[in-house]
């Protein structure tokens, strides 16, 4: 069985996050990057099928050329090969840009499986997924916390509110959207790393796809006008001073709650 | 110009609460704009529910009653909506950003070539253009969103008060066949599991976030001032998805919905999923190094600093307190 694995290289979950100039995103010169969190739920999700079998493993990321990191990085933890969309016309998709893009090349792969995060940390639409399902015309489900292969099909324990779960069978070919926490993401090993520089990672162009025109910044329905730091409303008192300042202001206040 | 069109949904057998706040956004846009409102009731034996939706804002309520759509379900739904859709004409789409809604209205945009909005906490007609405000980087920052109509948008739950007022709309039977093949087979929902520790009754709370770093931490820096204080520890998803601590431990959306007296959140940045678990404590203090994180805005006392230096220090003082 075919695997298709959808990462996503986001900002680093510790790098400090300012608005660039023009206001309508972050500035992403000089931060660190790492694999969107989800994704990587999701591509352990894949290992594991391909540990316990026969799968071939192929992850494919869209962005610019600091998403090679990325795929070394998935291809040293054991995947098999990589392509990389990598086009200044797909810049400025929306999720709609994106899921077709990815279309595009899941059609040529024809996968019986594809795996993706549930939601991406910097955008947050968790919209791709069910996108991509849409245009392929195949199955999915979303939020998945366990994944069963059964002859065929697929048994996921899908995540509800407050800690309930929803069991959904998918037949094959599917596509699943992971959430965090599902397993225990390995590393890669070193052994992995230098395998890994033997492995594939093939490039293409938004024209390659047959896409031009259809994605990218002019094609995009969405368009994110302003980002901004949350307005403060009404806010937290904010306690300043010394440790030992805030610290007596605080238990202070712990007595006047009457906690101690 | 098209209509508005919301999707309603079931909880225990009635019309959640989120629904009826998709009516206070749908009938303020609509008001702004001059569209009409519609909705979309899919269930089964719910005839009762969409005429209660009728008298209460809903508008011309579009009635799919099959067994088949008793419970979410991919393609039955799919189905239901597209119908809906066709009856009502909308240039906007609205559900809830819930597990149902996150599941099928990106499809949905999909399906009709549409710009699509997730979990937006404003919706604001001005002029030509709908405008939707919602939160990117797990809370860190605000975006202001345009996008091109048509449009489908999921909404926060609690994002707004839910429509409360009574206005004259009727239910109209949905002529769908909602029947045929289904790509996705439901099998079962299973309730939350009773738990060993249950935050819900403990009088404070002291939870850390993934910046603690590790297990032992907890041990050395958050649980200390729990007992202290005589009280529980509590956590973020990242702690929980690290396997630092058993879930029976998450606070959120996914995990407990606490109320203490106090509750202090110890390097937790304020991701919505977090706040709605947390935010109706009593008293809140948060400890956090970024002044601008989303916690701030939840919590009564805040503190900008390192919580390595403040909570041991919050700790022995409190021990000191108590003599
Ligand atoms: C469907 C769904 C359900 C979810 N359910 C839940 C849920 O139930 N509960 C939940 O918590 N999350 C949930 N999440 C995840 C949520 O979106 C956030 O990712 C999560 O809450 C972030 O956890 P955090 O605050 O610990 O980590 P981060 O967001 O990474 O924040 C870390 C914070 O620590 C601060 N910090 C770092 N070092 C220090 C220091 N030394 N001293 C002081 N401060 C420091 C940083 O400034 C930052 O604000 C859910 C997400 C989804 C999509
Ligand atoms: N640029 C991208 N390249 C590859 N996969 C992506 C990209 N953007 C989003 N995805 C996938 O889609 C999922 C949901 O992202 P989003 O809808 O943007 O929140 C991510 O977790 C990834 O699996």
């Amino acid at each position: 069985m075919k695997i298709l694995v959808c990462l996503k290289q986001v900002p680093h979950a510790d790098a400090r996050l300012d608005v660039r100039s023009d206001g309508t995103w972050i500035q992403e010169e000089n931060i660190k990057f790492e694999i969107n969190s989800y994704d990587t739920y999701a591509l352990e999700e894949a290992l594991r099928i391909k540990d316990a079998g026969e799968a071939e493993v192929v992850v494919v990321s869209i962005g610019p050329d600091r998403v090679t990191q990325a795929l070394r990085t998935a291809l040293g933890m054991g995947a098999d090969r990589a392509i990389h969309v990598n086009d200044p016309d797909a810049e400025g998709s929306d999720s709609l840009g994106i899921a077709k893009i990815l279309a595009a090349v899941a059609r040529a792969e024809s996968p019986d499986l594809i795996l993706m995060g549930l939601m991406a940390d910097d955008g947050n639409f968790a919209a791709v997924g069910p996108m991509l399902a849409q245009l392929l015309d195949v199955p999915h489900t979303t939020t998945a916390l366990k994944l069963e292969k059964a002859n065929g099909s697929f048994t996921v324990e899908r995540e509800l509110e407050g800690g309930a779960l929803e069991v959904v069978k998918l037949g094959t070919p599917a596509l699943i959207t992971v959430q965090t926490g599902t397993n225990q993401v390995r590393y890669a090993s070193l052994k992995g790393i230098m395998a890994a520089k033997k492995k594939p990672i093939d490039t293409r162009s938004v024209a390659d796809l047959e896409l031009s025109g259809q994605v990218g910044a002019a094609a995009a329905k969405v368009r994110i006008e302003k980002v901004y730091p949350p307005p403060k409303g009404e806010g937290a008192e904010m306690v300043e001073g010394s440790t030992q300042d805030v610290v007596g202001k605080l238990v202070g206040k712990i007595k006047e709650l009457g906690l101690l | 110009m098209g209509s508005i069109l919301l999707v309603a949904e079931f909880q225990k057998g009635r019309i959640r609460e989120a629904t009826y706040e998709l009516v206070a956004f749908a009938r303020r846009v609509a008001e702004a704009s001059g569209r009409e409102v519609h909705s979309l009731v899919a269930g089964s034996g719910v005839e009762a529910a969409a005429e209660e939706l009728a008298k209460k804002g809903g508008g011309t309520v579009h009635l799919v009653d099959h067994e088949v759509v008793a419970q979410y379900s991919l393609d039955p739904f799919l189905r239901a909506v597209t119908a809906a859709i066709e009856g009502a004409s909308p240039d906007i789409v609205l559900f809830s950003n819930t597990p149902s809604g996150w599941d099928l209205a990106p499809r949905v945009a999909a399906a009709h070539d549409a710009a699509f909005v997730s979990d937006c906490f404003e919706v604001e007609a001005e002029g030509e253009n709908l405008v939707l405000l919602r939160r990117v980087f797990n809370g860190k920052f605000d975006a202001r969103v345009v996008p091109t109509l048509p449009v489908v948008a999921t909404m926060q739950p609690g994002a707004t008060s839910a429509f409360e007022g009574s206005a004259d709309g009727q239910v109209a039977k949905l002529d769908a066949d909602v029947t045929g093949e289904s790509r996705t087979q439901f099998v079962e929902v299973r309730e939350a599991e009773k738990k060993g520790v249950d935050l819900s009754k403990a009088s404070v709370i002291v939870s850390g976030g993934r910046s603690l770093g590790g297990p032992e931490k907890f041990e050395e820096v958050i649980k200390p001032l729990a007992e202290a204080l005589g009280g529980a520890v509590g956590a973020s998803r990242p702690v929980v998805d690290a396997g630092w601590l058993p879930h029976e431990y998450q606070v959120g959306s996914s995990g407990q919905t606490v109320q203490p007296k106090l509750y202090v959140a110890c390097g937790i940045s304020g991701a919505i999923q977090h706040l709605v678990g947390m935010k109706s404590s009593n008293f809140i203090i948060a400890i956090n190094k970024d002044p601008d994180a989303p916690i701030f805005e939840v919590a009564d006392l805040g503190v900008v600093g390192d919580l390595f230096e403040i909570v041991p220090a919050l700790t022995q003082a409190v021990k000191e307190a108590k003599g």
